[in-house]
């Protein structure tokens, strides 16, 4: 009978968690594309597709969507006007200053990477929200580190974003 | 006279000793055993899109040309993960599957509408954070319609990220968990493309013929 109860309470505390998911998924599919660079952004070729992969795992992490579909992916007619495609540009990457950072340390000569992105509406291809992501780290991280974070900042944005969008 | 002897045999010892020592500290080649080796297969057929009118696929040659030496070799640390088959081979096998449940393979050569060359970029894990496995797994596929001599090339790619693990046998189930998932997302990629919708309606005009005229009939 405490078990019971104890599944019961846990069930209980879990729904409204589970219904605000369900609300977030405003979108049947969602289809990020790979990021481009803009002229002077000197990051590895293996970085877009790293980048691309991360923001893809953290999308279905969020439950943005019902569905997140890979790039290039045909998607139903009828569906097309609630899907959405993210498309976006890597706009600025600093490396930063290994000994800047020791040195005087306080977030001195952290690598930075700034990024565009726009939601747009797969159906009329109209914006629906347009993100700036600015991430900082320590340069002696990898950038494939950097990615992870850029791409949990993109969903972090998004959702403020549908948060701050009339409904 | 016996201590020069005695030198003489010791150290044709180690002139003997010596290159079977060293070369055993250098063989940390991994081989391939039963225990360290992974066998892939999708859980479940992919389905594919729908076609207008759909064709009849068949699946010819497939060639890596990812240039990998060691294509069998998916991670070289820890005593090595190796497949238990040429990524081809599993590559082939996953198609047909796919195509398999969604009646669209031809029973042979001659019966098929378009014919599909798959030429292998990528099968594997690819450089990613210290964090995690990132597997990769990036195809070309050749389709082309054997009555026109026309062909179309299509781009298919999947990704996988997942978690690093402490024990090899986690490690190796996680590898195997997302080589198996970034091959999933590759053929799905592949069956429901957008590029392979073109493909198909591009080279189709002979093709999906058959298929209109018995429905008509």
């Amino acid at each position: 009978m405490r078990l019971f109860l104890t599944f019961l309470l846990a069930a209980l505390l879990a729904a409204p968690f589970a219904l605000a998911n369900d609300k977030n998924a405003r979108f049947k599919t969602l289809e990020p594309k790979h990021f481009t660079q803009a002229e002077g952004v000197e990051l590895s070729p293996a970085f877009s597709d790293y980048f691309y992969a991360e923001l893809r795992a953290e999308l279905q992490k969020a439950k943005l969507a019902s569905e997140v579909v890979g790039e290039g992916e045909a998607v139903d007619d009828a569906d097309a006007a609630n899907s959405a495609v993210i498309l976006g540009t890597i706009t600025e990457y600093k490396k930063g200053n290994v000994a800047k950072s020791m040195l005087i340390g306080f977030t001195a000569g952290w690598q930075s990477l700034k990024m565009d992105a726009d939601v747009q509406r797969r159906s009329d291809k109209q914006t629906l929200y347009t993100i700036h992501v600015h991430t900082r780290m320590d340069p002696r991280w990898n950038e494939k580190i950097m990615a992870k974070a850029c791409a949990k900042e993109i969903i972090k944005e998004i959702r403020n974003a549908q948060k701050a969008a009339p409904k | 006279m016996p201590t020069i002897f005695r030198r003489k045999v010791l150290s044709s010892f180690v002139l003997i000793l010596l290159p079977g020592f060293c070369s055993s500290l250098t063989a940390d080649e991994p081989k391939p055993t039963p225990a360290n080796t992974i066998s892939l297969q999708l859980s479940e057929p992919v389905p594919a899109q729908k076609f207008a009118s759909p064709p009849k696929f068949w699946i010819g040659d497939v060639v890596d040309r990812s240039g990998n030496p060691q294509p069998m070799l998916v991670m070289k640390a820890r005593g090595g993960i190796f497949l238990d088959r040429q990524p081809t081979v599993i590559l082939r096998e996953a198609v047909e599957q796919s195509l398999k449940a969604s009646d669209l393979l031809a029973s042979d050569a001659s019966a098929a509408d378009l014919t599909v060359r798959l030429y292998i970029f990528h099968f594997g894990l690819a450089e990613g954070s210290q964090l995690d496995f990132f597997g990769k797994v990036e195809f070309s596929a050749m389709v082309k319609n054997p009555k026109t001599g026309e062909s179309v090339e299509v781009k298919a790619a999947g990704t996988s990220i997942a978690k690093r693990a402490t024990l090899k046998s986690n490690i190796q189930k996680n590898v195997q968990e997302n080589m198996q998932e970034s091959l999933k997302d590759a053929i799905r990629n592949f069956l429901r493309g957008q590029a392979l919708k073109d493909a198909v309606v591009a080279l189709g005009k002979d093709a999906g013929a058959p298929a209109q005229t018995t429905s008509q009939q």
